[in-house]
């Protein structure tokens, strides 16, 4: 599965939402779904898909679809989301 | 007096002093958390620096500001609700919070320093539950307070005011995650 696809299902599993609604816009608290709960599930479904584990600092600066790319593309020069 | 800095959970609580209050002011005024206060008149210069000077020697109620980074992102305190008792000794306390700073109004980030601030007086102090008091109309602070634990106990002013209660345990069980993720290493 590529990386984009990857990213597209943790957060629809994780906040429980459809996948068109996963754009880079989408932002923490601004949709139910995503409140601080959804927000825990949604850390520690992408370290367990990506294989990583995120400090404090990026778990506070996650708070988009696009700043999770970023985030995660510090981890791995690997992972690419063209 | 407070003179207790607290430093937790990424953040540091510290003692609101003098050269905080225009800051302080600020955010109070600012319309989103006007909007949430009981009392929504716009604070004066000398109204702030009164309410300061009445409330900084204090034994029933501690304030501080929030301190993330060396950025001042909000304020939040804790008031002896039994009559004539200190922040130490009340058994109920309740406790208030606001972020003034935009980008962490929306953030995990938000639950930092309730989180530092419960922890020390659930340690510290005699605090055997917190009571929140909170608009009906405010969404997001009763959201906020459940994700911590508070239950709902009563309604007051037909309906347009909740009392929450937040136990020990409930505040325990409700925050292990939120606390695993603000406790790991940072950057710095």
């Amino acid at each position: 599965m590529e990386n984009k696809e990857k990213l597209t299902k943790a957060f629809t599993e994780s906040l429980g939402i459809e996948p068109q609604l996963v754009t880079d816009e989408l932002t923490y608290n601004t949709i139910p779904q995503w409140d601080s709960t959804a927000h825990m599930v949604l850390i520690a479904e992408l370290e367990n898909v990506f294989d990583v584990m995120l400090d404090t600092d990026d778990i506070i600066d996650l708070s988009s679809v696009a700043q999770a790319k970023i985030i995660l593309q510090k981890y791995d020069d690997n992972i690419e989301f063209a | 007096m407070n003179n207790t800095i607290v430093n937790r959970y990424q953040v540091t609580l510290l003692p609101i002093a003098l050269e905080h209050q225009p800051l302080l002011r600020r955010w109070r005024n600012g319309p989103d958390i006007k909007e949430c206060m009981f009392s929504n008149e716009t604070i004066s210069e000398a109204q702030q620096l009164t309410w300061f000077e009445r409330v900084k020697e204090r034994e029933n109620q501690w304030h501080w500001i929030v301190s993330y980074k060396g950025l001042f992102i909000g304020s939040t305190n804790i008031k002896a609700t039994e009559e004539g008792a200190s922040v130490h000794e009340s058994p109920e306390l309740e406790a208030g919070l606001y972020i003034g700073e935009g980008r962490y109004k929306n953030n995990i980030l938000a639950f930092a320093p309730t989180l530092a601030m419960y922890d020390y007086c659930f340690e510290q102090f005699n605090t055997q539950h917190f009571k929140a008091r909170v608009k009906a109309t405010n969404s997001a602070a009763i959201h906020y307070n459940q994700k911590l634990g508070y239950k709902t106990i009563r309604t007051e002013k037909q309906g347009s005011v909740l009392e929450m209660l937040l136990t020990y345990n409930d505040y325990q069980n409700s925050t292990k995650m939120l606390k695993q993720f603000l406790s790991r290493s940072s950057k710095k």
